[in-house]
């Protein structure tokens, strides 16, 4: 009888828990549309300007959102282009190369920086833009360059810790299987080990987009200003939809601007998914691809 | 024995995480014959099997002690000599697994992949190896006319056979099997066995086996493990 009681009521605990954690997803999403939804048009996004000839850069956009959602795309790419070869090597080391003292070592060394609070790195960064700006060249400050790489150490951890978790979740027929055939240590990681875990690297990468996306502390310190138009080069200061949420959110003169504050994040989420739906079709492409290709 | 000798095996010992699995192994096999190795489970068998091609050596925690020598390409040749490549040699001394494994792709590129990794480029050749291994097999004639499609669609047997055809696919001089039908029916133990048989002119093939009716079917040999150790 006790068990039985014990077996249900976790039944529905679990249930509870799911739906407190639903309606506060959805109270949230249902609370920016309802507050956001009448900002929501191409004047946003584009200002007085045409949308066409903004993005075809012919004409610059100053009353929108245009800048900062450029911004914050190309930050997020280039982010992600640090993180992923440094990512991938170091969780393909520690599941395939690492000793067992060296791998107790790092795993500690990651789970420190994965611990890291985004503020930290951001003053890593900005201390770094400091360092070069006095050793090297008064040209370079905070920077789009000096944001993507701080950012690239946030999303680290996450991109390690996939690739070694599906590297090392593969079974041992498997990993024996191309070397029985004569496959060197390397072949077998690149034709066989890889291919099969490209999903769980994906999962990281998709995660690590999303931090990418959000982070304002980094950027913040790092180069993200509230005007500075689209992003011009590597050195140039930049625009970004959570840095302009927060300046909003923090500043505004009237209710116009928070409104606009409010069609920021509806647009921030929307940049997400789009980013979130590419990468989960270049997952599906690629594992197809990696295994199949002529 | 008056066949000549291929592998020789010297005090072989293994161990893993300090667990004795074989003590003391001294063994001789024979060339262009299909020796059986039977025991009860847990005596180190397929372990056994994986000291000849050094596919131990991909273990966590396993330690070996003792000498292999194979002939191979005429000359007796000591597989743990540094001198030896590990893939040259996992090249000569091939090994099919109880599961069969076909890797995630089209049943030609199962049988040319071991040709890639040993870098041949040349399409032509690779379509006649592909071929030729698969009539080897057996298989030719079940999968002509669809070697593009996912090896895994084939049944267990035909798996198993794409399996050996892929081993077969180098020329290998020894062929390692460990329960190779375990996990299949009467009819594709059968083709198999059958098979195995029309090899033993090309090469040696040593086979661990729990059925005691297949061996003494197929075998010309039986050696008996127990207790860690060979016993016959």
């Amino acid at each position: 009888m006790k068990t039985r009681i014990l077996e249900n009521f976790t039944v529905v605990f679990a249930w509870l828990a799911g739906l407190v954690l639903l309606s506060g997803v959805s109270l949230l999403l249902g609370y920016l549309f309802f507050k956001g939804h009448a900002s929501l048009n191409l004047s946003l996004i584009f200002g007085d300007t045409p949308p066409l000839q903004a993005l075809l850069l012919k004409q610059r956009v100053f009353e929108g959102l245009f800048p900062a959602v450029a911004g914050t795309f190309v930050l997020v790419v280039l982010s992600i282009a640090w993180a992923i070869p440094f990512g991938i090597a170091t969780g393909i080391y520690l599941a395939e190369y690492a000793g067992p003292r060296v791998k107790r070592v790092l795993d500690a060394l990651f789970d420190v920086l994965s611990g890291m609070p985004s503020i930290v790195i951001g003053l890593f960064g900005f201390s770094f833009a400091v360092f070069l700006h006095k050793h090297y060249s008064d040209r370079i400050g905070p920077c789009l360059l000096i944001s993507s790489i701080a950012l690239s150490f946030l999303v680290l951890p996450y991109i390690i810790r996939t690739t070694q978790a599906a590297l090392e979740g593969i079974p041992l027929n498997i990993r024996l299987t191309a070397l029985a055939l004569g496959a060197t240590r390397l072949q077998n990681i690149f034709l066989v080990l890889i291919p099969r875990s490209v999903s769980g690297i994906m999962s990281g990468i998709i995660l690590a987009i999303g931090r990418c996306a959000e982070d304002t502390a980094v950027i913040m310190l790092t180069g993200a200003v509230a005007s500075a138009g689209l992003p011009r080069s590597l050195f140039s200061q930049y625009e970004a939809l959570p840095f302009f949420i927060y300046y909003i959110s923090s500043q505004y003169a009237d209710s116009e601007e928070l409104m606009q504050g409010y069609g920021a994040s509806i647009v921030l989420l929307f940049l997400c998914a789009l980013l979130f739906v590419t990468a989960y079709g270049i997952r599906k492409g690629l594992s197809h691809f990696v295994f199949y290709r002529p | 024995m008056t066949e000549a000798i291929k592998i020789k095996v010297t005090d072989l010992s293994f161990s893993y995480r300090d667990r004795p699995i074989l003590k003391n192994v001294n063994v001789d096999f024979a060339e262009n014959s299909i020796t059986a190795l039977t025991g009860p489970s847990g005596v180190g068998k397929s372990t056994f099997l994986m000291t000849l091609n050094r596919l131990w050596e991909n273990l966590p925690d396993a330690d070996m002690t003792g000498t292999v020598e194979i002939k191979l390409q005429g000359r007796f040749r000591n597989v743990y000599a540094p001198t030896m490549s590990v893939t040259e040699l996992r090249k000569m001394v091939a090994m099919v697994f109880q599961a069969p494994n076909p890797l995630p792709m089209s049943i030609r590129k199962n049988i040319a992949f071991p040709l890639k990794l040993a870098g041949e480029g040349n399409r032509e050749f690779m379509a006649h190896k592909v071929e030729h291994a698969l009539r080897m097999a057996n298989l030719w004639d079940e999968v002509k006319g669809r070697l593009n499609d996912d090896a895994r669609t084939l049944s267990g047997g035909q798996q198993q056979r794409l399996c050996i055809a892929r081993a077969l696919v180098l020329e290998p001089e020894v062929l390692l099997l460990d329960e190779p039908t375990s996990s299949l029916d009467q009819t594709s133990i059968a083709v198999i066995e059958e098979l195995l048989l029309g090899l033993k002119d090309r090469l040696t093939i040593l086979l661990v086996s729990h059925y005691l009716e297949q061996v003494s079917r197929i075998s010309d040999t039986i050696v008996t493990f127990d207790d860690n150790t060979i016993i016959s």
